[in-house]
């Protein structure tokens, strides 16, 4: 299954060289694999080890997220806006399901 | 003296007292584990506890009490020119794997935000690597009512 996730620019139109944040939302259980069902058994770690953030198809960051992140992850990152362009997110969790978000910039 | 005053006044004396007898600890750290943190560390980044620089620059914010363990925000700020701050890391001490995250940093500007989960009360570390080869920490501490990682 696909990894949903949004993408949030804060403020949405920055001005240009004004700092924003760039957030990320997946929607993902994130089993930590140290948590327990109801029968005692253990439940098999899932989580999202790696997230890819693409700017005009140059990497700019690359966040490799532990067992121990929240479900339903939020990352956030800070930019300077320069130009306007679009984002790309690719997701992948330790199962192989992967994910890909895109969200365009645009400068107020 | 009435039920109230008297705690009040026996809540500020323990208060009183934990503050002095805090710089008595190693780091003054509440939920602080080294051993476990040392694991995780030279499993990450094949560096030990005392080649931290603690500094100044890296800004680590946590809640002071998170009422779930299960979801607790994290903030990394770094006062630092853009293209020093290579990665990221944050470390939670007494966490089964101790390392939360790493974050590479090619065009951004050095800051990270998430929401992690802390098994119990602990220290939470931010490992900053430079691109000078320097690793700068900040440390907080969280106290977790309800642990997220069980």
């Amino acid at each position: 299954m696909a990894i949903r996730m949004l993408i949030r620019f804060t403020p949405a139109k920055p001005k240009a060289g004004e700092e924003y944040k760039f957030q990320v939302v997946a929607q993902h259980p994130m089993e930590p694999g140290t948590r327990k069902d109801a029968e005692g058994k253990l439940i098999p770690a899932n989580y999202i080890n790696l997230l890819e953030v693409y700017f005009e198809g140059q990497k700019v960051a690359e966040i490799r997220p532990g067992p121990s992140t929240s479900a339903n992850p939020l990352f956030a990152l800070k930019f300077k806006a320069e130009k306007p362009g679009s984002f790309t997110v690719k997701a992948k969790d330790i199962n192989g399901d992967t994910g890909e978000a895109q969200a365009k910039l645009e400068l107020a | 003296m009435n039920r109230r005053a008297f705690l009040k006044t026996t809540g500020m004396a323990l208060g009183a007292l934990a503050a002095v007898r805090m710089p008595a600890l190693a780091q003054g750290l509440e939920g602080e584990d080294l051993a476990n943190l040392e694991k995780g560390l030279q499993a990450a980044l094949g560096k030990g506890f005392k080649d931290l620089t603690p500094s100044d620059a890296v800004k680590l914010t946590m809640p002071a009490i998170a009422e779930s363990g299960a979801n607790v925000p994290a903030e990394v700020e770094v006062a630092l020119p853009q293209g020093q701050v290579k990665a990221i890391h944050l470390f939670a001490d007494k966490n089964p794997t101790p390392h939360l995250v790493a974050v590479q940093l090619m065009g951004g500007l050095p800051y990270y935000a998430s929401r992690v989960r802390l098994a119990e009360t602990t220290a939470v570390r931010a490992v900053v690597e430079t691109a000078d080869g320097k690793l700068l920490l900040a440390s907080a501490s969280t106290r977790v009512t309800v642990g997220g990682c069980g």
